[in-house]
């Protein structure tokens, strides 16, 4: 039996088909709030179940709640605010309305049974599940762009495949659950990314599925901030990787439509949790998870879970050292497993990779596939595929 | 899953069907239910005293069964260090969907397991196909 959902069930508020159509009609007379790129992530996301128990925006309690105790008021952890702000232009609405959701394009990608709507501190927001209010953060650039009211309530959410990217790789979690059922996977482990994928990634990749029955691969193509490489490319990466160097009966690959939140470790929890409603026993979590800059400690998305008692997780966390190719024990390896000098151990900061990729110069193989550096090459200078 | 004593407000007579409602959902899921219907608070001679029979809820909530009783006003039970109580008004369970967000609400708070299936048999076939066609399965 795999693992239950966060809250114990799968929540359901994406409206499909017919019915979406119907929802359409009946909701674009309503006032239309907009929706920015992330809030229309999470909209998906609550849609889907993949942020059960959510079932809409949170109203004041919970998001108090959160910020402050990283529960929600009905019991589960939940460490970040998922909230829709109240835009400029937007049409005022109180208690017991309802109204569309519409992007800046016009769309409409669901409807809200406003429940509240709050003032709130951004700045006490983001020294608590960012840990910071320095300007340089994304996050805290993020908040400081917000009006500072949100709007909390039930959301229905409409699916539009028409409009999602990476179609072939889109998995509710109802449907990663029932694909790992059918595999016979009981234990599964995810691997979460906004990078491309180096060989470090592939060793504790690897090092994890030794001790469980399956991989869901889960790249995030969510909203990033810019600057990150691209989703589509990072997927190419992904691809010729899985084809060449993975065993294709314990791996599966989807895509994670969330945006970045760069909330470091408590979007590891976050992130956890969420992997949990897909049906994953355990989650990788590696060096500086979800972080940005030097705004969190190499390891402070690892402790964090053990702020928590195992069981209101209900997944466990699986901590990775930083890992690199070592000469002289002629394998990947951690500080865990190698006691050899750095000057044995072939590693790269991303920075450096980049760099190297822009002036046409391959990392060394031991640090990333020859494949993928072509891949991230051609991209970096702008080379069509 | 542990005791547990739910107080219906208002649920007494021909309203007590919702206590049996509210029990067969637990029951189904494992728990092991009691429904404390006035006509056996009768049989005990006790159907008009609340503190009493809040006393034998308790006692069967302390060996684990949850058990459904329906009062006539705030039975102000309290379930010290050891035992859950629930108390909602008849009128706050009216119709499928506040029975459903009630029913959550105990799940939430971790007090009643949930559905043992998170996939209709139905849209699993339909799952299953679009898997299939994704590649995903054989």
């Amino acid at each position: 039996m795999l693992v239950a959902p966060h809250g114990g069930r799968l929540t359901d508020r994406q409206v499909h088909g017919n019915n979406a159509d119907g929802l359409v009609r009946e909701v674009s007379a309503l006032p239309r709030l907009t929706l920015n790129g992330r809030e229309r992530n999470d909209l998906e996301m609550i849609g889907s179940g993949a942020m059960s128990p959510l079932e809409g925006f949170m109203n004041a309690a919970d998001y108090s709640s959160v910020v402050d105790l990283m529960h929600l008021t009905s019991g589960p952890v939940w460490p970040l605010p998922v909230v829709l702000s109240v835009k400029p232009g937007d049409p005022t609405v109180q208690t017991g309305d309802r109204a569309a959701l519409v992007d800046t394009d016009g769309t409409i990608w669901g409807d809200i049974e406003v429940e509240d709507v709050f003032t709130a501190d951004l700045m006490d927001e983001a020294a608590k599940t960012l840990g910071t209010t320095d300007d340089s953060h994304p996050g805290v650039q993020y908040l400081k762009g917000l009006s500072g009211r949100y709007i909390g309530g039930k959301v229905r959410s409409i699916r539009r495949k028409e409009l999602e990217d990476f179609p072939e790789y889109r998995l509710d979690p109802k449907e990663t659950r029932v694909l790992f059922r059918a595999r016979g996977w009981r234990t599964v482990v995810a691997f979460q990314t906004r990078n491309p994928i180096h060989r470090a990634h592939e060793y504790i990749q690897k090092c994890a599925m030794e001790i469980v029955d399956g991989l869901l691969l889960h790249p995030l193509v969510g909203e990033t901030k810019e600057g990150d490489i691209p989703a589509d490319v990072r997927m190419r990466c992904y691809e010729v990787l899985l084809d060449g160097y993975y065993p294709s009966t314990r791996v599966a690959m989807s895509v994670f439509p969330a945006a970045m939140r760069y909330a470091g470790p408590r979007e590891a929890v976050f992130h956890a949790l969420l992997r949990k409603n897909y049906g994953c026993s355990h989650f990788i979590v590696g060096r500086d998870h979800a972080g940005v800059g030097s705004f969190y400690g190499t390891y402070d998305a690892q402790m964090i879970f053990d702020r928590f008692d195992p069981d209101e997780l209900g997944i466990i966390p699986l901590k990775f050292e930083h890992s690199f190719f070592c000469s002289k024990c002629g394998g990947m390896a951690t500080p865990k497993t190698c006691a050899h000098e750095a000057e044995f151990r072939i590693f790269l900061a991303g920075t450096k990779v980049r760099a190297m990729l822009k002036e046409g110069v391959m990392p060394p193989p031991e640090f990333t596939r020859p494949e993928i550096a072509k891949i991230l090459m051609d991209a970096e200078r702008g080379v069509d595929r | 899953m542990k005791g547990l004593v739910i107080w219906v407000r208002g649920a007494t007579g021909p309203d007590e069907s919702i206590l049996d409602a509210i029990g067969t959902v637990i029951s189904e899921r494992g728990g092991r239910v009691e429904v404390f219907h006035s006509e056996a608070a009768g049989s005990l001679g006790i159907e008009a005293d609340e503190k009493a029979k809040a006393a034998a809820c308790a006692m069967l909530a302390r060996h684990g069964v949850v058990v459904l009783a329906g009062s006539n006003e705030a039975c102000g039970a309290t379930g010290g260090d050891e035992l859950e109580i629930r108390e909602i008004a008849l009128e706050d369970l009216a119709g499928d969907l506040a029975h459903g967000e009630f029913m959550r609400k105990l799940e939430l708070a971790g007090l009643v397991p949930p559905p043992k299936h998170d996939v209709h048999p139905e849209e699993e076939k339909e799952i299953l196909e679009r898997l299939r066609e994704l590649g995903y399965l054989d």
